[in-house]
């Protein structure tokens, strides 16, 4: 094919444009992320190590021993109009293929597994909202075993969620639900996945008491992002307030619903904002948000009554 | 299963099998404290003083029954004082209000309530601070005050040991009605609903394993729960399409049938259908029939959207508004379907029961393969409304029970009967049957007064005469017959051949008469009969259309313009008798139209409602379910009496079947 030198000229000002970000926001940068899919332990509620694969950021560039697996994985942070590339190193045990995937992104073309020891780098234009990441490697083991986390792209509005005035907040909080099956993660590899089981319902990694409050004054607007990184639609109820859920899966509704008990499909992600009532809670701890499941335990259950308090954590002052 | 067991659930199935829906008044026990209706969500309305609602609840342990002859232990709220029942009362309250719930705790752990949705302070009194709520400890009080806030549906529930309590059953529905009416679930006028279709459907899930462990004091890992039952309003189908205080389940009193007729021009409101999921499990849950179209979550109105399958949430709450509207109107003789029916012997019946009225049109019954078992009460139709999670959709794994309930569409304006027998308490058939008034299509059942005949001459004096036959005369109470122009009342010698009679009556003068002269009766009696009126049918209303023909003999109508045949329409009141034309359970009915009225050669169509409760008329005993409908009809004006014939063309009940 033949070009005219109009056409290409026209074609060089349209990359220029998008180098140096003149067609979106002034403040958009290139954002370079580094990652290590690595083996580590995670404590368990109650006492305990378990095993886990996890992500993780190394200290050293490129060298995934100073990487420590973080369950979730680390909380990544960019601006909308952002220019991102998330590196992703594959440190896992020999054999595994890390498969590095962001629903609801579309990456540049490129490669999208980083094989045994090998790196993979995906490159993405950031958009508001809030994004799981997430190895889908083996078939759902990597996912169970931990490697996934939260990304943020933040609007050039300071606190506010999306473009949307709805979205605005004054105290933002990240809550990623994931669940473990000690069994499978002792033995990832060959656990028959037909007797996974989950005795542990985290937020953040963490069930209540360890899960830190989420603190915040009457009347102040509170972003909860939701990500359900675990294996099951999760229904959590909010005692003592509706929350509104402004948007799902990084989409702004158009519709926006009230909801006091909100389902968050597995997978997805979930924007909503409470804003703190000025009555007194049921509960001296706060207004209560727990997994109405009632995944509200912790490991294994030998009594005549549930032992531990699973997926529940506080909202107060 | 124990014996007992055993004997309760065939006594369950007998009365599934006969159609017959105990009534309420004569069996429920206790569960209720005042006659509920069979159908529909039952509020507890508490105690009012002022612009206070209390309501006082004991949190304590009893069973449930579910259809496979199971008992469950279970824990729940029940009205203090009163009965055991699972899930917990309906308690109804107006927005603003404010609202007091007193608990006692007769569990042996410490237990409390929470009220998910209500975002006004939950000021708690007596008790001790719990991980989400005050709580009462075994054998004390709590008590929680609140502002009744946004109108919706809510629900209440254990705060305490949540993975046990909660799974024990330890919850209820809290209805919150707008200021602007009971007839409105919300604030908004789109939300207006027929208060008498107004259901809720409560869903839970229970681990009968779980439950037995803490009955027994056992251990039990919640790792391993494992639902068995999956319930609504805490009955598993088919228990759930039971009448609201059914004896048959004492601690369970709520039912789940849902009821629709066709949405007509004078009353286009929808059912309301409120949907809470207390159990753990979300459930997605699926009408057959139409869609349901969601208006609200959690107490709080949504982008309305119509749904065919709609998954609730554990601890979400959903509102529905679902109506019927008859848009093809299919009638076997107006509009009737453009394809051959299906022979019927090639339709599935399982287990030789079915609710199929073995016709596809609404309000018709048709022909079921013999030695099945139909529960169709009037040609109704039936859908289900059920968990899509197929494997709830069971009891104990097997289908179908669960979590499923019916749908049921009435005919417009509800059931309706035709007669099925007919009979002639005075008067002669001159031509049709009783198929004739199936419809009004001019194909008449068709009556001549009953004649006979004098074998001897008659003096203008005698009062004692015989005849040739009283066969379709009545046979008990005076009645009147014409012999020439001159009237008589028999007055004595019913049913026999040899009459008292008084002469010259209605105006007319005692004259002599010929050997051989025609005894005619001044009026023709005859009755049609219906059957299958279940017990506690309502609203039972009596159509008839017909005329009266100047001649007795073939096929056309001359016009009766004068001296009218005067009608009376009545039915049986089956305590004080039917036998004949005379007898006192025959009760007028009472207008409009105000009776008698004339009718003449153009057929006059009526509509009354009966007098009283219909039960009167509904037999029992050997004459279960049926109705019968007399039509008298009496032509004389002196001097000159003129004959007459009596044309039926259409005799019809309608009713609300229970």
């Amino acid at each position: 094919m033949r070009t005219s030198v109009h056409r290409g000229a026209q074609a060089l000002l349209v990359l220029a444009l998008a180098v140096f970000g003149l067609t979106s926001s002034a403040s958009a940068a290139t954002v370079a992320i580094e990652l290590c899919a690595v083996p580590g332990t995670a404590p368990l509620p109650g006492g305990g190590l378990v095993p886990i694969w996890g992500f993780g950021t190394p200290t050293t560039p490129g060298d995934c021993s100073t990487a420590s697996a973080g369950l979730p994985g680390p909380q990544l942070t960019a601006t909308a109009g952002d220019v991102v590339t998330i590196t992703v190193r594959n440190a896992l045990p020999a054999g595994h293929t890390v498969s590095f995937e962001i629903p609801g992104v579309a990456f540049n073309p490129g490669p999208t597994d980083a094989a045994s020891g090998a790196a993979v780098s995906r490159t993405f234009t950031a958009q508001p909202g809030t994004y799981l990441y997430q190895s889908g490697g083996d078939a759902g083991r990597q996912e169970a075993m931990g490697l996934s986390g939260a990304l943020l792209v933040r609007t050039t509005t300071p606190n506010q969620a999306y473009a949307s005035a709805t979205t605005a907040y004054d105290v933002e909080s990240v809550l990623v639900l994931t669940a473990i099956d000690p069994a499978f993660n002792a033995a990832p590899e060959t656990y028959d996945l037909h007797n996974y089981r989950a005795t542990y319902w985290l937020i953040n990694g963490r069930s209540y008491p360890d899960v830190p409050a989420i603190t915040a004054a009457t009347g102040q607007r509170v972003l909860l992002r939701y990500l359900n990184a675990g294996y099951d639609n999760t229904s959590m109820t909010l005692l003592g307030a509706h929350e509104q859920v402004v948007a799902r899966d990084a989409g702004v509704l158009t519709n926006q619903i009230s909801a006091s008990t909100e389902t968050i499909p597995a997978g997805a992600t979930e924007d909503a904002i409470v804003v703190v009532p000025t009555g007194t809670p049921p509960s001296t701890h706060g207004f209560a948000l727990f997994n109405r499941q009632l995944h509200v335990t912790s490991g294994p259950q030998t009594g005549t009554s549930p032992i531990g308090n699973g997926m529940l954590v506080f909202i107060h002052s | 299963m124990s014996t007992s067991q055993r004997i309760r659930r065939s006594l369950a199935g007998l009365a599934l099998a006969a159609g017959a829906l105990v009534p309420l008044a004569s069996l429920d026990a206790s569960a209720q404290s005042e006659a509920v209706p069979p159908t529909g969500m039952i509020c507890s309305t508490g105690t009012v003083s002022g612009t206070t609602r209390t309501f006082d609840l004991v949190a304590s342990a009893g069973t449930i029954d579910t259809p496979d002859g199971n008992s469950v232990f279970m824990w729940s709220y029940s009205p203090a004082g009163g009965h055991f029942q699972s899930p917990g009362p309906v308690l109804c309250a107006t927005q603003g209000q404010t609202v007091v719930v007193t608990l006692h705790n007769n569990l042996p752990e410490a237990t409390s309530i929470l009220f998910p949705g209500q975002d006004a302070t939950v000021a708690a009194s007596g008790g001790s601070p719990g991980l989400l709520t005050t709580e009462a400890a075994p054998g004390g009080d709590v008590s929680y005050t609140f502002t009744a806030g946004q109108p919706g549906t809510y629900l209440y529930e254990s705060g305490s040991d949540i993975a046990k309590q909660v799974e024990m059953g330890l919850a209820g529905a809290l209805i919150v009605r707008p200021a602007l009416g009971d007839d409105y679930a919300y604030g908004d006028a789109s939300t207006q609903f027929a208060p008498a279709r107004e259901y809720l459907l409560l869903l839970s899930d229970i681990d009968s394993d779980l439950h037995h462990a803490v009955e027994v004091g056992a251990t039990y890992d919640v790792n391993a729960l494992r639902n068995r039952y999956f319930a609504i309003n805490g009955r598993e189908f088919p228990d759930t399409i039971q009448d609201n205080g059914s004896a048959l389940l004492p601690n369970q009193p709520y039912g789940a049938l849902v009821r629709l007729q066709p949405n007509t021009a004078a009353d286009n409101r929808p059912a309301l259908i409120r949907m809470i999921n207390v159990g753990a499990v979300n459930h997605p849950f699926h009408p057959h029939g139409n869609h349901t179209k969601q208006i609200a979550q959690d107490g709080r109105l949504v982008a309305s959207t119509e749904h065919f399958g709609e998954t609730i949430g554990a601890g979400q709450t959903e509102d529905f508004l679902l109506r019927w509207d008859d848009a093809d109107n299919w009638s076997p003789t107006a509009n009737p379907l453009p394809v051959a029916q299906p022979n019927y012997r090639n339709v599935f019946f399982k287990d030789g029961n079915t609710w199929y009225s073995g016709s596809p049109y609404l309000g018709y019954k048709g022909t079921l393969p013999v030695g099945t078992t139909s529960q169709n009460a009037c040609g109704e139709w039936y859908f289900p409304l059920h968990s899509h999670a197929l494997n709830e959709f069971t009891n104990y794994d097997q289908g179908f029970g669960g979590m499923g309930t019916l749908l049921r569409v009435d005919p417009a304006g509800g059931c309706f009967g035709s007669p099925t027998t007919s009979s002639l308490l005075g008067g002669t058939l001159k031509s049709g049957s009783v198929a004739s008034l199936g419809q009004s299509d001019d194909v008449y059942y068709q009556i001549n007064p009953r004649t006979t005949t004098r074998p001897t001459a008659t003096t203008a004096g005698q009062t004692s005469i015989t005849v040739a036959s009283a066969a379709g005369f009545p046979t008990t109470g005076s009645y009147f017959v014409r012999i020439d122009n001159e009237v008589l009342q028999v007055t004595g010698g019913q049913g026999t051949t040899t009459w008292t009679v008084a002469r010259g009556q209605l105006g007319s003068s005692a004259a002599s008469h010929t050997s051989g002269a025609v005894v005619t009766a001044l009026a023709t009696d005859w009755y049609g009969g219906f059957g299958g009126v279940p017990a506690g049918s309502t609203n039972l209303k009596v159509i008839y259309e017909g005329r009266n023909c100047g001649v007795t003999t073939g096929t056309t109508c001359p016009a009766i313009t004068t001296n009218l045949p005067q009608q009376t329409v009545k039915i049986c009141n089956w305590s004080l008798g039917c036998s004949t034309a005379t007898s006192p359970g025959w009760t007028a009915l009472t207008g409009p139209p105000t009776q008698p009225q004339g009718v003449g050669s153009t057929d006059v169509s009526s509509t009354w409602t009966v007098p009283g409760s219909p039960s009167a008329y509904i037999g029992t005993g050997s004459y279960a379910g049926q109705i019968r409908v007399l039509v008298h009809t009496q032509r004389y004006t002196a001097p000159a009496p003129a004959t007459f014939a009596t044309w039926g063309d259409l005799m019809k009940i309608v009713y609300d079947a229970p």
